[in-house]
């Protein structure tokens, strides 16, 4: 009962007049940002953050603001999953399977009505989850000493790279490079300039806002500028919505399934929104099996993995929350707004930080209402905007970053140390070595550092510390799995998606 | 299929490794503390790690992914200039007459018309230029448009 008085508080913070506005803007930018094809859900965030500082929101605003963007994003990714049949971002991609077929005949408005409510089920059923798992998981965490901690890091880093990573070697590489970077600075504990090379501006670190807005928004629109991807688009019309409530009704055990496995899914480190929708789908299958016509504009097919990735991703800000830890790269850019607000995530912020942890997690709540009925009546203006070229907007996103990097140090030294990163970025997407793991090894390396000092200066210099007590011994086993299943279950995994993709395609041709 | 890319890679991390570790031993012993835990512990640890991923990189490359050819190459190399003087120019001519020039070339260079590239180019600088300084009172530099 505990909870639901932190719950009624974090209530009285979302529901301030000022909580409200951004808590709509950010569902609003969120949906947009999750149709539009070429702006991911991380990539929308990452530029709103330089913005949100720079504005010098209070922490419990900034932080409704970025994850109502975030829930928003969620939903927005459908509209083109089901419309032009690319999906808006990587969870929305088992949308196409059913979505796209649906609207091809005639009934995109229905399709696109019904994702939205299943999407609603999803996110209602993974906030509730996070509201009852998150206290208890963080309770447990404030048992875990510095080794513990040093040994969650490395789960974290281990599993980031998903059991559907390609090159568990490459992750490694990434998260290797993003501590290294985050050692440049003055060093904590005894006050060293590490890798400055005299450079004032390095002394007090690299700033990771600008590597991460660098990282995403320059590298998008250099990939974009190599490859011009943007071919002639076949949109689909939106007819009028012609929906029985018995037709909803049906729905719900689909919307329940799918919910509580993406939620599962979430919070699992390394599997996140697009494993909890790709196994609300695959499940769906299994359980209707051959009543159902998966494939050719099932709604269950299209409620199912809308309501895995929508708990999947509350499902997400569980280890991010409690445990200072994301699991996605989209958790990852949340914790570093969370950091540059100077709020220590992790278990005692649930204790010192309450009206922000309650007041975000009321504000999911209420947001996945105001979604609701954004997403239904308000669906005509996402649509509109999905003609937009990506030849404008992406210049216009980069115009955003290069606005909130300048307005939060007015210096044109961050602007072009951002354009670095950007091209560095743009280098290992081409090698395929990972950002995400980059950003987040920026962003934990100090706490890494400062568990594994404590370590050893406990331990009186043995490392066997870090393997010292059976909950450490545990993590580092999920860590060796979390590397080894990428090269047992990754292929595997691929092989289907990619069945289930071909399979459509031939539908599509014939 | 060649595999160069992630041999080059991977030698260059092997150097940077090398480099970094080097870099960790040169700092002064701080005064006063124990020998257990110093500056160069992390650092050492993340070169050793750097370092065996390097050389796993190295001797088990994988096939490379297609490099951009020459249009692309120079298309990109287009990209990178604009970026570069969008952040160089920003202060000296002004958010407005950079932003427009900046966002034109790049949506022009991405495929878009040059007129509309020109239009969406003004109409959002000086959109966002108007919202910054008066809405937000964010003040962007005004350069060669400003008014005293």
């Amino acid at each position: 009962m505990e909870t639901l008085g932190f719950l009624m508080d974090g209530f009285a913070v979302a529901l301030a007049p000022q909580n409200i506005l951004f808590a709509l803007i950010g569902a609003f930018v969120g949906t947009l940002i999750g149709a539009l094809p070429g702006l991911g859900p991380a990539n929308g965030v990452a530029i709103l953050i330089p913005l949100a500082f720079s504005l010098a929101l209070p922490a419990d605003t900034a932080m409704i603001l970025l994850t109502s963007v975030y829930a928003g994003a969620m939903y927005g990714g459908r509209i083109s999953s089901i419309l032009l049949n690319i999906p808006g971002d990587e969870p929305a991609m088992m949308t196409c399977l059913d979505g796209y077929p649906m609207a091809q005949k005639g009934k995109a408005a229905e399709a696109l009505a019904i994702s939205a409510l299943a999407s609603f089920g999803g996110g209602l059923m993974g906030t509730v989850g996070l509201i009852l798992l998150a206290p208890m998981l963080a309770k447990f965490a404030l048992s875990f000493g510095p080794a513990e901690y040093f040994a969650l890091f490395m789960m974290a880093f281990a599993t980031l790279g998903g059991i559907t990573g390609k090159n568990p070697v490459k992750t490694m590489v990434a998260a290797i490079l993003g501590l290294m970077i985050s050692t440049v600075g003055m060093d904590m504990s005894t006050g060293v300039q590490r890798y400055t090379f005299g450079v004032l501006k390095l002394f007090e670190g690299i700033d990771f806002i600008l590597a991460i807005v660098g990282l995403f928004a320059i590298t998008e629109l250099l990939l974009f500028v190599e490859h011009h991807m943007d071919g002639l688009r076949q949109q689909i019309k939106v007819g009028k919505l012609s929906l029985k409530w018995k037709e909803i009704v049906a729905l719900i055990p689909t919307t329940l399934r799918g919910g509580f496995l993406g939620f599962i899914a979430g919070v699992l480190p390394g599997a996140g929104a697009s494993l909890g929708s790709f196994i609300a789908y695959t499940l769906e299958k299994q359980v209707i099996g051959k009543k159902g016509h998966f494939g050719e504009g099932d709604a269950r097919g299209i409620a199912a993995p809308e309501a895995g990735n929508n708990a999947a991703s509350s499902g997400a800000l569980v280890p991010m929350l409690t445990l200072g830890v994301p699991g996605s790269g989209t958790t990852a850019v949340l914790l570093a707004m969370l950091i540059s607000l100077n709020v220590t995530p992790g278990p005692l912020m649930f204790t010192q930080n309450a009206d922000i942890v309650w007041g975000i997690i009321a504000a999911l709540l209420l947001g996945n209402f105001v979604l609701l009925i954004m997403n239904i009546p308000m669906i005509g203006i996402f649509v509109k905007l999905l003609s937009v070229p990506t030849h404008f907007l992406l210049p216009v996103v980069t115009m955003v970053a290069f606005v909130g990097i300048y307005s939060i140090s007015h210096s044109t030294f961050d602007l072009k140390f951002m354009v670095v990163f950007g091209i560095a970025g743009y280098i290992f997407r081409k090698l395929e070595v990972p950002i995400v793991p980059i950003i987040l090894g920026m962003l934990l390396g100090p706490e890494v550092e400062k568990n594994l000092s404590h370590a050893l200066v406990i331990s009186d210099g043995s490392w066997a510390i870090l393997w010292g007590s059976p909950l450490a011994i545990s993590l580092w086993a999920f860590s060796i799995a979390g590397l080894s299943l990428p090269y047992v279950i990754g292929p595997l995994m691929r092989m289907r998606m990619q069945r289930v993709k071909s399979k459509t395609t031939e539908a599509d041709n014939d | 299929m060649t595999k160069i890319g992630d041999r080059l890679l991977g030698l260059s991390l092997l150097v940077l490794a090398l480099a970094y570790g080097w870099g960790s031993q040169q700092w002064p012993a701080p005064f006063g503390t124990l020998e257990t835990v110093g500056p160069d512990t992390f650092p050492m640890l993340l070169a050793f790690a750097l370092g065996i991923t390097s050389l796993y990189l190295m001797f088990k490359p994988d096939p490379d992914n297609e490099w951009p050819n020459k249009r692309a190459f120079f298309e990109l190399a287009i990209g990178v200039v604009v970026l570069f003087a969008y952040a160089g120019f920003i202060e000296i001519l002004g958010f407005i007459a950079t932003s427009i020039l900046a966002l034109s070339l790049l949506s022009w260079r991405m495929g878009a018309a040059p007129k509309p590239a020109l239009l969406v180019a003004a109409i959002c600088s000086i959109g966002v230029y108007l919202i910054f300084n008066n809405l937000l009172s964010l003040p962007l530099p005004s350069g060669i448009f400003e008014v005293n």
